[in-house]
């Protein structure tokens, strides 16, 4: 599903993101991606949503190699790829449901596609009594349960979570991974960057560690590490 | 053309959500706007009163009482051939008198002097009237041939000389001062638009970068902005165009006191009012759009 060869991501000299990683994910898995700040956990998630590229490497996506993937196709990657994070990028001036329809509207959907599938993947978030609240009228978590639907209108093969619970309370955070848990469990794979030891251990998932852009461990069923 | 639907619906949402915003932009076109055309009604009513006073100037040949009105009509006729040359009036001998006697009429010697001469001593006289007041010079210069000098009197352009070329250089400065103002001004609408719309872009930052990762192409990014633009410059254009009405209504009559061949401004804006505004609604949109394209090129390329 995910195959990353030789992937490096230098700014400077001093400023390296990812050093020479190799991984591959099958579809399906659930990846806890840890380690510090500045490890290269977000340039990890950047480079797989062609938010930056590689200098050098190859990343390969389903059967799609995106290394060089030119600005015309990058709308149609995003649109496979569900992406949360921490600060949940809900377009504030845009109501709950105008948020999730967006994702399908940029994506040239029908209008009764979009009057179907809105509402459905909002009950599935436990939102369907505020769909005409803007982002601000909402706590943390229901802004992130927003993010999280709107990932999901499209039926993406792969969700990326970024730091998703880094703003939100325990009792939030329990909520969010636990939505997540149902996504794979539909058959989704899920990378979900995080630095929270809780979550991780408690998810007894695969579990991949970064330390100075490097792999520094790769588990099937990890525990927070670093 | 359901995306053509979704931009409408975009553009108007933002415009609706973001209304102080959206007033500020539609208030400074409207403001560089009244500048441009206050610029313009003032060259517009400086050419006017340039070309009245160029319109006043004219140079008389006198000729000789002797002369014959063939060789006056030769002159005439060879003036005609020049292209400065606007108009050509001929005044007989007897039209000079009359004109003479009209103009001294109060005055009891001159009239009695003018009897005892017994016959009409005044010769026909030529009135000239050339493009620009620079011409006359050239025109003068063209009868300075022995077969001319001998059928005229005098010119009235040897008095006048000194006089002309001070009219002409003024009206020169007035007109090199107002395209300078022109081009001045259109730095600083050009400065004002930009800005006023990199502020807007500004502020919207975030939501583009957000719509780049939901997975928005470029387009769909860019056309509500476009479409915001059109929306702003019909609007800019609507309310400009309705307070120099109301102004012109006010100026009108003033500006009809000082010019007497009947000059109005309004006449001047109804009779350009397609090319005037058609011009100005072309100029901020394509500003607008030039604008928000540059200004967003560094948001679209995440």
């Amino acid at each position: 599903m995910i195959q990353l060869n030789g992937v490096s991501k230098i700014y400077s000299e001093e400023s390296i993101g990812l050093r020479d990683i190799n991984l591959h994910i099958d579809a399906g898995e659930f990846v806890s991606i840890v380690g510090q700040s500045g490890t290269g956990k977000s340039t990890l998630v950047k480079i797989l949503i062609a938010e930056e590229k590689p200098t050098k490497g190859q990343i390969i996506i389903g059967d799609w190699d995106i290394t060089n993937i030119s600005p015309v196709d990058i709308p149609f990657l995003r649109r496979q790829i569900g992406v949360i994070f921490q600060d949940f990028k809900l377009l504030p001036k845009k109501t709950v449901y105008e948020n999730v329809a967006f994702a399908l509207e940029v994506a040239g959907e029908t209008s009764d596609r979009i009057h179907k599938v809105v509402p459905q993947v909002l009950d599935i978030v436990g939102l369907s009594d505020k769909f005409h609240r803007y982002p601000l009228q909402l706590s943390g978590g229901e802004q992130q349960r927003v993010a999280i639907a709107r990932s999901l209108v499209h039926r993406p093969k792969i969700m990326i979570a970024d730091e998703p619970t880094g703003n939100l309370d325990s009792i939030n955070t329990v909520e969010i991974i636990e939505i997540l848990k149902k996504i794979n469990e539909f058959g989704t794979t899920v990378l979900l960057a995080t630095h929270n030891r809780e979550i991780v251990n408690s998810l007894r998932r695969r579990v991949l560690s970064l330390r100075g852009g490097e792999i520094s461990s790769d588990e099937r069923e990890g525990k927070y590490r670093l | 053309m359901t995306a053509f639907w979704r931009l409408l619906k975009f553009a108007f949402q933002d415009l609706g959500r973001n209304l102080g915003l959206s007033f500020m932009t539609v208030l400074i076109l409207v403001l560089m706007l009244l500048s441009v055309n206050v610029l313009w009604s003032v060259d517009v009513v400086t050419k006017e009163a340039v070309k009245l006073v160029k319109n006043q100037i004219n140079v008389s040949l006198y000729f000789k009482a002797e002369a014959l009105d063939k060789e006056v009509t030769d002159v005439k006729k060879y003036l005609a051939l020049f292209p400065e040359v606007t108009d050509l009036q001929l005044l007989s001998r007897e039209e000079v008198l009359k004109s003479f006697v009209e103009r001294h009429k109060l005055s009891e010697e001159v009239l009695t002097g003018l009897t005892e001469l017994g016959d009409n001593p005044f010769g026909p006289t030529l009135v000239v009237k050339t493009r620009e007041p620079e011409d006359y010079k050239k025109v003068m210069s063209a009868l300075d041939v022995p077969e001319y000098e001998n059928l005229i009197e005098t010119k009235s352009f040897e008095g006048h000389e000194e006089g002309i070329e001070k009219i002409q250089n003024i009206t020169n400065r007035v007109e090199r001062l107002g395209f300078g103002l022109s081009v001045l001004f259109a730095i600083i609408s050009f400065l004002i638009i930009f800005n006023t719309v990199r502020v807007a872009i500004y502020t919207h930052r975030i939501e583009i970068s957000i719509k780049r990762l939901v997975g928005a192409s470029s387009w769909f990014i860019r056309g509500p902005y476009v479409v915001e633009s059109v929306i702003f410059t019909i609007l800019s254009i609507g309310i400009t165009g309705g307070l120099i009405y109301l102004a012109l209504r006010w100026l009108d009559p003033y500006i009809q006191i000082v010019f007497p061949n009947s000059f109005s401004l309004t006449n001047y804006y109804n009779s350009h009012i397609f090319f005037l505004f058609g011009l100005q609604a072309l100029a901020v949109l394509l500003l607008t759009i030039a604008s928000s394209f540059l200004a967003m090129r560094r948001q679209l390329k995440a």
